[in-house]
């Protein structure tokens, strides 16, 4: 029997049938969430006025994040002129788009009021809060988002426009994760996030998080397989972008442990005591800074990183462990009683509650939705012509099965 | 206008907790929403081992920290309400910023697990959008000042009992709850007050019985680098908050 192969694994049938798994997965927790929202409201959390912001919040911290760290990369081709990226340029766009929304969406399940906001934020323009410039900023980033996807869709690599756009989607970007940063960094009475340099830790955090997804769903849509990927993009995943990677993931642990030794050597219970007695406490957020960082980050520094499973294998712990961070960066700044005496007379213990996990497990269902979507209908792995592999790239692979 | 102060002797709080009651009782608080609390610390050890605990209602800040932050502007400072700082009900989003952004907790999401059960919104559900119906509730109720049972999915705070405060007549230094003319307007906590240790009045005003007691007895703000410059002013040994130590810790110190 003669079958078609697609050279992109999602536009055959294993699109269709994770698609199907996808949507499966999205409506079986949109449908929980909302029943426990509507019903029982926000006691359906395990957060409290002590610890207010839980794994909803990290949860949308590590969407955000990994949308801005893609827009990022995919201003390296499209405003830097680091033509090598182009491959992956358009995926990028498309990606940030996808995270941005779905991040977007948990954040709004997590809200009191998330419909009054609609009108309360622009009417009452509060300026002085950085939680006003993250909205207004990750608007403009979605918006200039699709307006760049749609001129690479039209086939505008090099155009002055695109690269206009393009411009101005990246200062976008800087400007959105930097004040979802400062949301945290400027929070002096929360000692362990007070951190003028946490706007570079955003970004930088934010890129590895990206390459991570990038890498993992890449190689997902070629199905696991190099042979149907176009020359430009084996030569990208061959070269220049596992050293990223690596670059990218050693400036995590070395900003993690600058936090760390300077947390720690601090007098200050409320940073040292979060370093000492909860992160370090922890056996998940240890596993993540040894298996999901440092281990992926040695294997890359090897010629072993041109490999494809070991860049699947780094891409897939280094998702898990930054989602980890960001769990435990977000309650990290809480976990000391703020100011109640002896009726807390222990670090906060938080564990998300089962509605909290749907409203994750929507935020990685929908993305992964639009990404399906867009592998399908929208030819995500376009690059400008001269690039493209005309012996392999566009035709469909005829075998037999 | 008035900007009013309140100042806690701890010299002369019993700890009692009478305030939080009357607190609770006066603006229908949920268990553990306690806009006012007693904080009980133990601090130090054997043979110098001390209880201290602090009375803690919203400082209602000169340059509160939540105000700033807040971004719908629901929080808001009202300089002619006595430079009270209050949440509006009908712009709160629930983002819950404010309460990472107060550095003396004591803001409140009453959508939440409850502290005790069994729960009492289910023993007298909300009727007309608020969170739960109690059977008596106090008449006042001015949502666009955080005042009254809060709708779901909003921030609640201390008031300084703004709804009785602002019948209060113009121009007067103290509201002293011996006071038969003013006594009404007192807040609730200062009222209820047995040992007399709460004093509630202008801080813009020289006559002040308040200002007088913060310059003669020393008044301190707690968390005073924060810079958030508290209305609240505290006399007497006992205003030094312990750091935080676990539990497990404790011995070490």
């Amino acid at each position: 029997m003669t079958t078609q192969l697609h050279k992109n694994a999602l536009q055959g049938p294993l699109g269709w049938g994770l698609l199907v798994v996808a949507m499966a997965v999205l409506l079986v927790s949109l449908g929980y969430a909302l029943s426990q929202i509507i019903t029982n409201g926000h006691t359906s959390f395990n957060t409290s006025s002590a610890l207010p912001w839980g794994q909803p919040i990290a949860t949308y911290v590590f969407f955000a994040l990994g949308s801005s760290g893609l827009g990022l990369i995919a201003s390296l081709p499209l405003v830097f002129g680091f033509k090598q990226y182009y491959p992956i340029a358009k995926r990028c766009v498309f990606l940030a788009f996808a995270l941005l929304i779905s991040g977007m969406i948990v954040l709004a399940l997590e809200l009191g009021h998330v419909f009054r906001m609609l009108w309360v934020i622009p009417l009452n323009l509060q300026v002085q809060s950085a939680m006003f410039w993250m909205g207004a900023f990750y608007a403009l980033d979605l918006l200039f988002l699709l307006w760049k996807f749609s001129k690479l869709q039209g086939g505008h690599w090099d155009s002055k426009t695109a690269k206009q756009v393009g411009i101005a989607s990246f200062i976008g970007v800087l400007l959105a994760s930097g004040n979802l940063a400062l949301i945290f960094g400027m929070m002096s009475m929360r000692p362990f996030w007070f951190d003028p340099l946490m706007p570079v830790y955003f970004y930088v955090t934010g890129i590895t998080t990206a390459v991570a997804i990038l890498v993992l769903l890449t190689y997902l849509a070629y199905g696991f397989s190099r042979e149907r990927m176009p020359a430009a993009l084996i030569a990208l995943s061959t070269g220049s972008l596992p050293k990223l990677f690596a670059a990218c993931l050693g400036m995590t642990l070395l900003f993690i442990t600058a936090r760390a030794i300077t947390g720690l050597y601090s007098n200050n219970p409320e940073i040292n005591v979060v370093w000492a007695d909860y992160l370090f406490k922890s056996g998940v957020y240890i596993a993540a800074l040894l298996i999901g960082l440092l281990l992926p980050f040695i294997v890359l520094l090897s010629k072993l990183r041109n490999k494809m499973s070991i860049q699947i294998l780094a891409a897939f712990l280094v998702m898990i462990a930054m989602f980890v961070e960001r769990l435990y960066f977000v309650v990290g700044g809480q976990v000391v009683p703020l100011f109640k005496g002896t009726w807390i007379p222990d670090l906060i213990s938080y564990i998300p509650s089962a509605t909290e996990w749907s409203l994750t497990f929507i935020g990685f269902a929908l993305c992964f939705v639009i990404y399906l979507l867009g592998e399908k209908f929208l030819n995500l792995g376009d690059m400008p012509n001269k690039m493209l592999d005309h012996t392999t790239a566009r035709k469909p692979i005829e075998t037999t099965a | 206008m008035a900007k009013w102060g309140m100042v806690i002797d701890l010299d002369k709080c019993t700890g009692c907790q009478a305030c939080t009651t009357a607190c609770s009782m006066e603006n229908n608080t949920l268990p553990g929403e306690t806009w006012q609390d007693v904080l009980f610390y133990n601090a130090g050890e054997y043979p110098s081992g001390q209880m201290k605990w602090l009375p803690r209602p919203c400082m209602q800040c000169e340059n509160p920290s939540c105000v700033h932050v807040c971004p719908t502007r629901a929080t808001y400072k009202d300089p002619d309400a006595g430079g009270i700082v209050f949440v509006d009900w009908n712009k709160c989003i629930g983002c819950k910023y404010c309460m990472i952004a107060c550095p003396y907790g004591v803001r409140f999401y009453a959508d939440e697990k409850p502290l005790i059960e069994p729960d009492i919104r289910d023993v007298f559900p909300g009727e007309n959008a608020q969170l739960w119906s109690p059977p008596y509730q106090s008449p006042d109720e001015d949502w666009r000042r955080g005042i009254g049972i809060q709708p779901k999915g909003v921030v609640s705070k201390c008031t300084f009992c703004y709804h009785k405060v602002k019948n209060a007549p113009e121009g007067i230094a103290d509201l002293d709850e011996d006071n038969p003319d003013v006594k009404e307007y007192v807040p609730a906590c200062v009222r209820t007050c047995a040992p007399k240790a709460r004093y509630f009045g202008d801080l813009d005003n020289p006559e002040s019985h308040v200002n007088q007691l913060i310059g003669d007895k020393h008044g301190v703000r707690l968390k005073d680098h924060t810079g958030n410059k508290p209305q609240v002013y505290y006399l007497g040994a006992g205003a030094g908050v312990p750091a935080f130590t676990p539990a497990d810790r404790e011995n070490d110190a």
